[in-house]
């Protein structure tokens, strides 16, 4: 065998093995979305049908009407919304200085940022339940996004990058009489973008798929955001004797949805900011 | 500075205070800026950790406003007749669980980043693929996974049952429940280690192989002898934070089991979340809370001494 063909029958049996090993990835989500078009007769065959042989789309609408999921993605988007935006702007500011501003003992309070990380949720939820429970902040928007309002990861990452811009920079921008938040949000935050961006969406991410918290601090419907929405609404079937396993498909796909189109209107940043962040 | 020399000694004077008084500012306005999130780290996370010691010491009933000082009851209850039958249980699933996930982020991770390696646009694309579980919410990832896992209408067990296997049991079977969490955990995870281990590989100077291929050396040869052992920083990587994250599972518990059946996957934080919301018995959920925490914490400690070099303090 020449080298030629050795290299392309290698390629060829390496790009099989991996889209094998790709559809198997996908399928838990292929089958979601095909469930979620499919009768309930259907769902229920022995044989299972790898494609629907009619396009149900009104297990949409039958979902809709058993469990409020335009209510439950208004209150995950006001809830990620809120979060993104605190966790980025207090981040910010504490990045900046943490990386560039001089003050006393700045490096020693560093180390709470960087020993808060080490602190799982699950040990401090309950004191941050009674704080919540005493602003009388229970089953309130305030009450799911401020506990979430700050992260030392975003900060720690910040930092970070902030540290790696040459200080040259603020000092021209301080020359010009630009102020400490222009220098920030001018000169600072565009020069490390990919980072920002970056941390944008995992912090959009984590904020949509958050569930150990809310399910703490919500009990009403008005509040709860779509990932206990969904959970609460298998519990619901759950109990039945024929579970309707389509409708609750078409619930998945509804909470799925925003972050699958997310994430492939994006990969390129999250791919990127992943590989990036672990190596940093 | 030398001019300054040149100006009368009371306007120099006043010049110096003034460029003091300054810098002072400035310094008060640069802490200004960490300041808010010292404030809500100091109240949302150092002093909850506190709180929870606190509380651990008190036999406190969530739905009680009166709580008494009771030393250590509540860990002496952990560690003697009920208490400890079910402590020991849930510390053993627990790590069951946190053993075979870490096994499977590493050894499938290393071997899909092997897989994948390939520039071409088109392993591009299903390397993204691969990696989107990551992304998705465990929530509705565990609902995904109960409808294929379902005894009788399951695509799993139908697919099993053409092979000429039986049904399995898969979520209703206390032996099973935990590796079809395991199952969902490990889908999720497996994309994001191969993206690390990637990053890994790529950082590893081509010479190397070039060097050994000219040596003779073979694929599977310079696969093992090669990318596995400077990898090793990487897989640490992932060890640790792998391992951390698997001994705080929750989500993918409370929506496919609900700790059951029969306890068998009754995990440390699902535990917590029970006796204090389910139970009411927040002390001794703060109990198991400080226990865990401290663990974390040694656990932390002691992957930090062995990986320095991982260590970022000085920026």
């Amino acid at each position: 065998m020449s080298p030629l063909v050795k290299k392309r029958l290698f390629f060829s049996l390496q790009f099989i093995l991996a889209l094998a090993v790709t559809l198997i990835m996908m399928f838990p989500i292929y089958w979601m979305f095909i469930t979620s078009v499919k009768s309930q007769q259907e769902v229920l065959q022995a044989v299972p049908t790898l494609w629907p042989s009619q396009f149900h789309f009104e297990n949409f609408s039958v979902v809709m009407k058993a469990a409020p999921f335009g209510l439950y993605t208004k209150n995950t988007i006001i809830m990620t919304v809120g979060i993104m935006v605190l966790q980025l702007v207090i981040g910010i500011f504490a990045a900046y200085g943490f990386a560039k501003g001089s003050f006393w003992g700045r490096d020693k309070m560093f180390l709470l940022v960087l020993g808060a990380m080490m602190v799982p949720h699950q040990a401090i939820f309950i004191p941050l339940y009674l704080i919540v429970a005493k602003l009388k902040w229970i089953d309130t928007f305030a009450g799911l996004i401020i506990p979430n309002a700050v992260s030392a990861y975003a900060i720690f990452l910040l930092r970070q990058t902030f540290k790696s811009i040459n200080d040259n920079y603020l000092e021209a921008g301080r020359i010009d009489g630009i102020g400490r938040i222009g220098l920030i949000f001018k000169i600072l935050v565009p020069m490390c973008k990919p980072t920002v961006i970056t941390l944008t969406i995992i912090t959009f991410i984590n904020g949509w798929n958050q569930y150990f918290w809310p399910l703490i601090v919500t009990n009403k419907e008005t509040v709860r955001p779509i990932t206990l929405g969904l959970a609460k609404l298998k519990r619901a079937y759950a109990g039945l004797e024929v579970q309707n396993f389509n409708e609750i498909m078409a619930g998945s796909v509804l909470a799925i949805l925003p972050i699958v189109i997310l994430f492939i209107a994006l990969q390129k940043y999250v791919v990127k900011g992943v590989a990036n962040a672990s190596l940093k | 500075m030398e001019k300054e020399n040149q100006l009368s000694p009371a306007v120099s004077k006043q010049a110096n205070k003034r460029l003091t008084n300054y810098r002072k500012a400035e310094k008060f306005k640069d802490f200004l800026c960490v300041a808010p999130s010292l404030l809500f780290l100091f109240v949302l996370t150092y002093y909850p950790v506190f709180n929870s010691f606190y509380i651990s010491l008190t036999d406190w009933n969530l739905l009680k406003s009166t709580k008494h000082f009771k030393g250590f009851d509540n860990y002496k209850w952990l560690f003697a007749g009920t208490g400890w039958d079910t402590f020991k249980d849930s510390i053993r699933v627990t790590f069951e669980y946190t053993f075979l996930e870490v096994l499977i982020a590493i050894v499938i991770g290393i071997l899909l980043a092997a897989l994948f390696n390939n520039m071409s646009k088109s392993f591009s694309i299903m390397r993204s693929i691969v990696f989107m579980p990551h992304y998705i919410a465990m929530s509705t990832g565990a609902v995904i996974f109960t409808w294929i896992l379902n005894t009788d209408f399951g695509i799993l067990n139908i697919f099993l049952e053409k092979l000429g296997f039986a049904k399995i049991e898969w979520l209703n079977s206390s032996k099973n429940a935990l590796f079809a969490i395991v199952m969902l955990t490990g889908w999720k995870a497996v994309g994001y280690t191969m993206m690390i281990f990637l990053s890994g590989i790529r950082g590893i100077p081509v010479d190397y192989y070039e060097a050994a291929s000219l040596d003779g050396a073979g694929l599977f040869k310079q696969f093992t002898s090669i990318t596995l052992p400077l990898l090793s920083p990487t897989t640490l990587f992932i060890f640790v934070t792998t391992f951390i994250d698997s001994m705080k599972v929750f989500q993918s518990v409370e929506v496919m089991t609900n700790g059951g059946p029969l306890n068998a996957t009754k995990v440390i934080v699902y535990w917590i979340y029970e006796l204090g919301f389910v139970d009411y018995k927040t002390g001794r959920a703060s109990a198991v809370v400080v226990l865990f925490f401290l663990f974390l914490l040694l656990f932390t400690a002691l992957t930090m001494r062995v990986t320095n070099k991982n260590v970022h303090y000085e920026g």
